[in-house]
């Protein structure tokens, strides 16, 4: 994927056959899995050396319990994605089943429906109905730039479950280690329990760097690392001040 | 929208018309009846079907002394490239740009600021005789018009699916 990203950020994207920029999209839409899944193992594992270290005397059960919890997650995670891809797959299938049953029973629906979307991006009337009508000799190109103008549809719509599922996966485990392995290489707890923290802002805020910053062009990209930092520790610590404030509601539970 | 029995609004827009652009002023039309239809656009899928329809049924719209116009809120350049594209159109095309004679006749589709689907025959006294207007795609019955048209200058009850050479209505009753 490395390989592909590098081409299709140094290599002019116009020069790539078709088939190659359509490829070189798809592979970028796995960004979401990627940040997703890394953001999430870097917190959860943050978050669960922070909270049984307060908790828990043992250094080796703390870790143990880290293990088992970056085990769980990335199934967890790895599962997630396949199913959400498989049933976002499903629908969109169905969609353009129908959509395209619609297209051949009423073509001339279609067609002016096509017309309408190429005159609001800016072709006169007359254009796209020539547009429309030259793309009419040929069924298939009228039904599939149909179906990406009126449905927003596409062949890149359709995500791969299972690889959909494996990024998650590996994207949460790469995620989770980052921590995990200065806490496991410090003795002490409280040492290792900040170097994990530090890692992890470090971490956050080097996704958010390389990803919306380099990758995405972003006009600062120290900025979109900052932001990103904010935005996922922010929610962490949201979460953890709402814990503070209905821990006593612990006490009144049998 | 007006309705029958309402006097019909008068125009003098511009038109494509024989091949040129003039203009088409309605009280010059001498045809005993006139049938008025607005349409959503040139350059269109769904409106060629009518408009190629009524040149078609002209000759026989012609018989029954009656004049045909085509509106919609186009300019008339692109009325005059249509009807090229269609092969020739025997009947003006009114560029109503400004949406004015579809808000008159009530209807102008105010959000998309085109004329709807509607069909408007006249009287000789230029009188609204009848009306019918129809979702945005779906074209209407050219043939239907005709049979209206036949059935108003019959000056007779018209019954139900009434065709020329059916039996009328009774005289001495109104429906």
């Amino acid at each position: 994927m490395r390989g592909a990203l590098n081409r299709g950020l140094k290599v002019p994207l116009a020069v790539l056959k078709p088939e190659e920029q359509r490829r070189i999209f798809e592979r970028l839409a796995n960004v979401r899995e990627i940040v997703f899944g890394v953001q999430d193992g870097v917190l959860t594992t943050a978050g669960v050396l922070a909270g049984l270290s307060g908790a828990v005397s043992g250094r080796a059960q703390i870790i143990l319990s880290a293990l088992a919890s970056t085990a769980a997650g990335a199934l967890s995670m790895g599962a997630g994605a396949y199913l959400g891809t498989r049933a976002e797959t499903e629908v969109i299938r169905t969609e353009m089943r129908r959509a395209r049953r619609q297209a051949k029973a009423q073509p001339y629906i279609v067609q002016e429906s096509l017309l309408e979307q190429l005159a609001k991006e800016g072709l006169s009337r007359e254009a796209s109905y020539r547009v429309v009508r030259l793309l009419s000799s040929a069924p298939q190109a009228l039904y599939s730039t149909a179906e990406e103008k009126i449905y927003g549809l596409s062949g890149g719509s359709f995500g791969n479950p299972i690889a959909d599922g494996l990024l998650m996966g590996f994207a949460f485990l790469a995620g989770a280690v980052i921590p995990l392995l200065p806490f496991m290489m410090l003795s002490s707890v409280r040492a290792g329990l900040f170097a994990a923290l530090a890692t992890t802002a470090l971490v956050l805020f080097g996704v958010g760097y390389l990803i919306e910053g380099r990758l995405a062009e972003h006009p600062h990209p120290a900025l979109a690392g900052v932001r990103f930092l904010v935005i996922a520790l922010g929610a962490a610590a949201l979460g953890y001040v709402i814990g503070l404030a209905i821990s006593p509601l612990g006490a009144a539970v049998p | 929208m007006l309705k029958p029995g309402d006097v019909a609004p008068d125009w003098d827009l511009p038109c494509a018309f024989d091949g040129r652009i003039s203009r088409l002023r309605f009280d010059r039309i001498r045809s005993d009846m006139v049938v008025l239809f607005f349409y959503p656009h040139d350059f269109s899928f769904i409106c060629p079907t009518e408009v190629t329809g009524f040149h078609r049924a002209q000759p026989a719209f012609r018989q029954e002394q009656t004049s045909i116009v085509g509106v919609s809120v186009d300019d008339p350049e692109l009325h005059l490239r249509w009807s090229q594209e269609l092969g020739g159109i025997s009947y003006p095309l009114i560029a109503d740009q400004d949406g004015r004679l579809a808000r008159q006749y009530g209807v102008l589709d105010e959000r998309e600021k085109v004329a709807m689907r509607a069909t408007f025959i006249l009287d000789q006294r230029r009188i609204i005789a009848y009306c019918v207007a129809s979702s945005i795609n779906v074209g209407r019955s050219v043939s239907e018009t005709l049979r209206v048209v036949r059935a108003l200058r019959s000056g007779r009850l018209c019954p139900a699916d009434w065709q020329p050479g059916d039996e009328f209505g009774p005289l001495d009753q109104k429906f």
